[in-house]
């Protein structure tokens, strides 16, 4: 039998691999299938006929449709025996090694109550919207009961800000079933309605919570000057915190002395590999995401699709299009670490979305990614430029390319006083 | 001592290249006329800007150096006509600037030039080479650059004897070439910089489409470009860092 040509056998090869990548996008979504399965049996068993719904709320979760009248929720394990706290996305899932199977399972594991209200909820602490600002604003999960109207509706939501919610079903009434503990400087911002909504969160970053429960006490409508106290949809609001306290940390960093070298980090989470750079000069940041084609985030087209956002020594002016959750998230990880060090650099964030990553688990995942990208060795380069050669052939783009879509890899910005 | 008329063309026109890069500055109160020097919170883009006493319909000073607020002076010097004379007067005790448009008053609050950055020297460089281009090719090259890319390349072909623009954005590009012809003047030697938009749009908005650009430039080096306002009487030079491969 006769060979073939090199160039055949290497395009037949690669038509064989892109039909397997295909095979498993659809095993991936038959797990999901049965995850849901079980999930409606789940249910079954928790609601037993009843309408009350006893359970332990870890979390909320407030939609952006319809605003300001929008979809509001508690969320809480289905399963009477887990552990609530675990079913909240935080920086722990990645400590704990979570894939997107694990979160995918947590998630649909959950009930997402919901009830309409309007955003405007200054005051409000009681009815529905009061027992979920209470299971906001609580430092641990709370015992609610729901009052439940029908039967759930069992999907799964996946957004890429957003960690995805399961079943919803729609509340009649929430209360709660014991008194939460709200954590003291949570009670101070709560209390001062002439406080800004910026610096109120601030504050708590300040006081060592992490984004993820500001996140949780901004959507509920905790934060900020008593008349502009409004739910927030999650969405909006986790970009929102990410981007405040990233401020607030550049702008502690703007007089602060540069890195003195060349550095290189890198990561990879669920599917997505990280490159970081840090370089001498005052602070400069860019995020440029690489997206497989023929992977679901990228499924019609034959080339990597590429997309930046960048921002130089006095930040953005306009609002970023093109990376939108991705940008502040990864701009958090990488501020914190210099915020660390009291030091300013260049910083360029290459995320490679691999097709590995098969359903979005919310932006959550590319801060943790970041953040860690920290915690390990890191290479050393001569400059700037000599670091992106080097890492360019472990990259899926070609370096014209990667220059043309990356204000940083085109030219570092430069101050007068270098001259 | 500080008591001057000028017309609010003159003032608007001043105002503007300078609050292209800065908020507040420093006016230094000159016998001979007004300076101002001033280089953005990033230290990327730098003004220095002089307007002749003569540009004035009457000036007087005994010296000093005055702090503003530029976009408040700007809204008040744009509460006059184009030929409308605004009239500009310290009051030294209360270090205020009484402000006076046919009959219109106004006490503008001074800023205490020490809060002020303080702008550095411009630095002097050795640029290779150097062309004179009107205003008007330059918001060419800029506003076409904008539509594909974030930067802009200048430089000049030493060899062939032209100025070039070069822009390139994700899939399309811009260039531009203009010769010893379409130019004004060209004095050749190696350079080739890349340039922030947003920074030479600011730039761009100050300088008048029939001004006379003397733009000097260097191999990843800063771009420095000199032009008149005020009919000759005020000589502007605008500065602005590359952004750079070498490091």
């Amino acid at each position: 039998m006769a060979g073939m040509r090199l160039d055949d056998f290497i395009e037949d090869f690669q038509r064989d691999e892109a039909a397997e990548k295909r095979r498993l996008a659809e095993e991936k979504s038959y797990e999901i299938t049965e995850y849901l399965d079980d999930v409606e049996r789940e249910f079954q068993q928790a609601v037993q006929g009843d309408s009350m719904f006893g359970s332990t709320a870890p979390e909320v979760f407030v939609g952006r449709s319809g605003y300001p009248d929008v979809s509001t929720g508690v969320l809480s394990p289905m399963a009477a025996d887990s552990d609530a706290a675990d079913f909240a996305t935080s920086g722990d899932w990645y400590q704990k090694g979570y894939q997107i199977d694990d979160v995918l399972q947590r998630r649909t594991g959950m009930l997402n109550s919901t009830r309409s209200a309007k955003v405007d909820v200054n005051d409000v602490w009681d009815g529905f919207v009061g027992t979920q600002r209470e299971v906001a604003i609580a430092d641990h999960p709370v015992d609610v009961e729901v009052g439940l109207d029908g039967t759930p509706d069992i999907d799964l939501s996946l957004d890429d800000v957003s960690t995805p919610t399961g079943p919803r079903a729609r509340a009649t009434n929430a209360d709660l079933a014991e008194n939460p503990h709200v954590p003291r400087p949570v009670e101070k911002t709560l209390e001062d309605d002439d406080w800004q909504a910026e610096g109120a969160m601030t504050y708590l970053y300040r006081r060592g919570f992490d984004v993820y429960d500001i996140n949780t006490i901004l959507s509920a409508g905790a934060l900020g000057q008593g008349h502009q106290r409004r739910l927030v949809p999650t969405r909006w609001s986790i970009t929102a915190v990410d981007d405040t306290v990233g401020k607030f940390l550049r702008g502690g960093l703007q007089h602060s002395d540069t890195v003195d070298q060349v550095s290189v980090w890198t990561n990879e989470y669920m599917g997505n590999r990280y490159w970081v750079v840090l370089a001498p000069g005052n602070w400069e940041y860019e995020l440029v995401e690489m997206k497989a084609p023929e992977s679901v985030w990228n499924p019609a087209a034959a080339n990597y699709y590429l997309s930046s956002a960048s921002e130089g020594w006095e930040g953005r002016t306009s609002y970023v299009d093109e990376t939108a959750g991705a940008y502040y998230a990864s701009r958090l990880a990488v501020l914190e670490h210099l915020h660390e060090r009291d030091r300013q650099a260049k910083a360029l964030v290459l995320r490679e979305v691999t097709d590995d990553y098969w359903a979005p688990v919310g932006v959550w995942q590319v801060r943790e990614g970041v953040r860690h990208a920290f915690d390990g060795e890191y290479g050393v380069a001569e400059s700037f430029h000599g670091a992106i050669r080097e890492i360019v052939p472990q990259i899926p783009v070609p370096l014209g390319q990667l220059r043309r879509k990356s204000d940083l890899v085109a030219g570092l910005q430069t101050s007068i006083t270098d001259f | 001592m500080f008591n001057a008329i000028v017309s609010a063309d003159t003032l608007r026109t001043t105002l503007d290249s300078v609050s292209v890069l800065v908020d507040e500055c420093k006016i230094h109160l000159e016998a001979d006329g007004l300076e101002i020097r001033a280089v953005d919170p990033a230290n990327v883009g730098m003004v220095d800007m002089r307007l002749s006493s003569s540009a004035f319909e009457s000036y007087e000073t005994d010296g000093g150096v005055i702090g503003v607020n530029l976009s408040r002076l700007e809204d008040i010097a744009g509460m006059a006509d184009a030929d409308q004379l605004v009239h500009l007067e310290l009051d030294e005790e209360t270090r205020k600037l009484h402000i006076a448009i046919d009959g219109l008053e106004y006490t503008l609050a001074l800023i205490d030039p020490d809060s002020i950055r303080q702008e550095p020297d411009l630095p002097d460089l050795d640029l290779a080479a150097e062309i004179v281009i009107e205003g008007r090719d330059i918001d060419r090259a800029v506003t076409a650059a904008d539509m594909v890319s974030d930067h802009i390349a200048l430089g000049v072909n030493e060899g062939e004897e032209f100025f070039y623009v070069d822009a390139e954005g994700d899939t399309d590009d811009v260039h531009l070439e203009l010769t010893r012809e379409d130019l004004i003047d060209l004095t050749a030697g190696p350079a080739h910089s890349l340039f922030s938009l947003d920074y030479l749009k600011d730039m761009n908005k100050a300088i008048p489409k029939d001004a006379e650009v003397r733009m000097e430039l260097g191999e990843e080096f800063p771009v420095k470009m000199h032009f008149d306002i005020a009919e000759g009487e005020g000589q502007v030079t605008f500065m602005l860092a590359p952004r750079i491969q070498s490091d």
